[in-house]
């Protein structure tokens, strides 16, 4: 899952960057305000940690802009302050969920999956897809009752698919929903994953649209 | 002798009332005294006169009676009252109670004399026309005493009972005066200690305003700073969330790094570099507390302070810092230069200013501090080739917590509070302009001319 996190504070941006990769999001982290709106703008990301008190343009001020934007990529605003008003003006504006410094990496962790997991209007936690289930925060997939082991990538592909089960995504777009920046793309890695993933699982789980993309089918199981 | 003054204001007003009053009627009754007993004393002086000039008439008419007659007593006053006429040196007649000698030796008209029953007469002598007759009329002064004493008292009488009951009355009328203290007192002792408002003043009796409006400049002040320390508070502990933050989020991260030993200890680096933050964020509150806690000014030391001596200390004890970004700390002082101020304050306020350009200069940079004295005026002035501020920048200077964005630095902006607020203490004027020699940023503290 792929995530922007936009905070001033070097110390802070890099143990939340290092801590959200342990838990397997892929993380891009910028400075100001003005970098932030600009990633966001993408729609490359499943969601965002927002700092309020960013250099050049503030995080509220991002927030509105991408709103009035119709850009609808989760936010999540982490902050400093604390205060009633504070919390109603960011939520008011748009932000999913509000959080004070400091924070628990897990549960920071489990706030932006519930996020990823409502924006693409799924109620739980856990995916199913026929036999196949992906259980996000455990970071793990079974087939029938046994438990597949899976790379960082091949989960993360899943993941993304599952979410956006019944929907076509594009290689371009798989692409740039897993991988961060300064990692190195090869050409065909996406289709590498989707045959491991293939052979691991079944053959079926992942369907080709010809010229389009990959999707995962939504089945009756999944509400 | 001192005096007992009583502490409430009602006993007070009351007691000095009740003494005036008291005084007045004593002073207006003395003297009813005095003009009571003149006129007493010329009207009974008139009527012996009267009485000697009839007796005197009476014995040109009766020249020829040769014995000693004695006049009755008539009245029960008569023995208090007493006459002698001598004609040719004979007692011709008298009262009963008058003796035989003459009743003064003293000469024509009036005398007071002391007679043999032992009481005080008054005594008027004359003479007839033909020399030979001579007559004395006297009269007990006593008498006159005791009317005196009856119009004192029959006007003093009725003030003895007045005055428990005028007494009484005052306490009430002061009392009711008094009513508008009493309920400002109850108005404030009900207040909960927040309650900061002003006092109304619309109903306060005039003597009262100006006791009431001071308290409202006092309330005044103290909510303003409340408020600031209320603020201060809010703000310091913002302020400390984002270090705590980064040192959880770098001790998770540690926790969680399993077998990557480098991301481990990365991550413990940053989580001890985050203790050394937060511990210098608080040393900054602290420092900013003391100073607000602190009168504006400071009764500066009787010893004046070297500057240049401060410099150096301030820069001996930072060049290690300066060093490890490989920057280079100068000094130009070459004269002792003396100013007035506590040594500690100045040394702080300098200490913030080279720290400053330590940490918001890029690593390699020059920090440059010159002590001199310009027209009169001593100056301390720390210069670097930092990247400098805007004009925008410069203006926000000083707010607590303002930080120049898009530096890497972990300050909090409490180091410009810190300076403000100490130049404010030492009396001195702080100017940030551009460096000329080094391009980056330069602050000059300019003290009075000495």
């Amino acid at each position: 899952m792929r995530i922007l996190l936009a905070e001033d504070d070097p110390m802070l941006g890099d143990g939340l960057r290092a801590g959200l990769r342990q838990l397997g999001f892929q993380v891009d982290w910028v400075r100001d305000g003005v970098a932030a709106e600009r990633e966001l703008g993408t729609g490359d990301y499943a969601a965002a940690v927002l700092d309020i008190g960013l250099p050049q343009k503030d995080g509220l001020e991002v927030l509105q802009a991408l709103r009035q934007r119709r850009i609808v990529t989760p936010v999540l605003i982490l902050t400093a302050r604390d205060a009633v008003p504070d919390r109603i003006l960011g939520l008011d504006l748009g932000a999913d969920d509000y959080v004070v410094k400091p924070v628990d990496l897990h549960e920071l962790g489990a706030r932006l999956r519930s996020l990823v997991r409502r924006a693409h209007g799924q109620v739980q936690d856990v995916l199913h897809c026929g036999a196949v289930v992906l259980d996000p925060s455990a970071r793990q997939v079974r087939l029938e009752g046994e438990s597949v082991a899976l790379s960082t990538r091949e989960f993360d592909l899943l993941h993304v698919l599952m979410l956006n089960a019944g929907r076509v995504m594009s290689r371009e777009q798989l692409e740039q929903q897993l991988y961060s920046w300064g990692y190195e793309v090869e050409s065909n890695a996406i289709e590498v994953h989707i045959h491991h993933l293939r052979r691991k699982l079944f053959p079926d789980v992942i369907q080709t649209v010809r010229g389009i993309g990959y999707t995962v089918p939504r089945t009756q199981d999944s509400p | 002798m001192k005096l007992m003054r009583p502490r409430s204001l009602q006993a007070r007003l009351l007691v000095m009332t009740m003494g005036l009053v008291v005084v007045i009627w004593v002073g207006v009754a003395f003297v009813t005294w005095v003009s009571a007993r003149h006129e007493l004393d010329e009207l009974l002086d008139g009527h012996l006169a009267q009485a000697a000039a009839l007796l005197v008439v009476q014995q040109i008419e009766a020249e020829d009676a040769d014995e000693v007659a004695d006049a009755p007593s008539l009245h029960k006053y008569a023995p208090r009252v007493a006459f002698q006429v001598f004609h040719g040196g004979h007692l011709v007649m008298r009262s009963a109670n008058a003796g035989t000698a003459p009743m003064t030796a003293k000469g024509l008209g009036f005398a007071t004399e002391w007679f043999h029953d032992g009481r005080e007469w008054r005594v008027f002598s004359t003479r007839g026309a033909q020399q030979d007759i001579r007559v004395y009329v006297g009269e007990q002064t006593a008498s006159r005493r005791e009317i005196l004493r009856a119009v004192l008292l029959s006007m003093l009488l009725p003030v003895m009972f007045a005055l428990p009951l005028l007494a009484l009355m005052l306490w009430w009328a002061v009392r009711q005066g008094l009513d508008p203290l009493r309920h400002l007192s109850m108005v404030l002792g009900q207040r909960r200690p927040q309650a900061l408002e002003p006092v109304a003043l619309d109903k306060m009796p005039s003597e009262m305003r100006p006791m009431v409006s001071a308290l409202n400049g006092l309330l005044e002040r103290i909510e303003s700073m409340v408020k600031a320390e209320r603020r201060f508070t809010a703000d310091a502990a913002h302020e400390l969330r984002t270090p705590i933050a980064a040192i959880r989020a770098q001790a998770q991260v540690a926790l969680g790094a399993g077998s990557d030993a480098a991301q481990r200890d990365h991550a413990l680096q940053y989580t001890l570099a985050g203790c050394d933050r937060a511990t210098r964020l608080v040393e900054q509150l602290l420092t900013l507390a003391r100073l607000e806690a602190e009168p504006a000014t400071p009764a500066p030391s009787a010893v004046p302070v070297n500057l240049s001596g401060v410099a150096r200390r301030v820069a001996a004890d930072l060049a290690p810092a300066a060093m490890a970004r490989r920057q280079s700390i100068e000094l130009e002082a070459d004269a002792p230069c003396l100013v007035a101020g506590d040594d500690v304050l100045i040394g702080v306020m300098v200490r913030n200013l080279v720290d400053n350009a330590i940490r918001y200069s890029p690593d390699g940079a020059r920090v440059l501090l010159v002590v001199t004295t310009e027209a009169g005026h001593p100056v301390l002035r720390v210069e670097d080739s930092g990247p400098g501020m805007t004009d925008q920048e410069i203006a926000h200077l000083g707010e607590r917590f303002y930080r120049v964005m898009g530096n890497d630095q972990t300050g909090s902006g409490l180091g410009w509070s810190i300076v403000r607020r100490l130049a404010d203490a030492l009396g001195v004027e702080i100017q940030v302009t551009r460096s000329g020699p080094l391009g980056g940023l330069a602050v000059e503290v300019r003290w009075p001319a000495q």
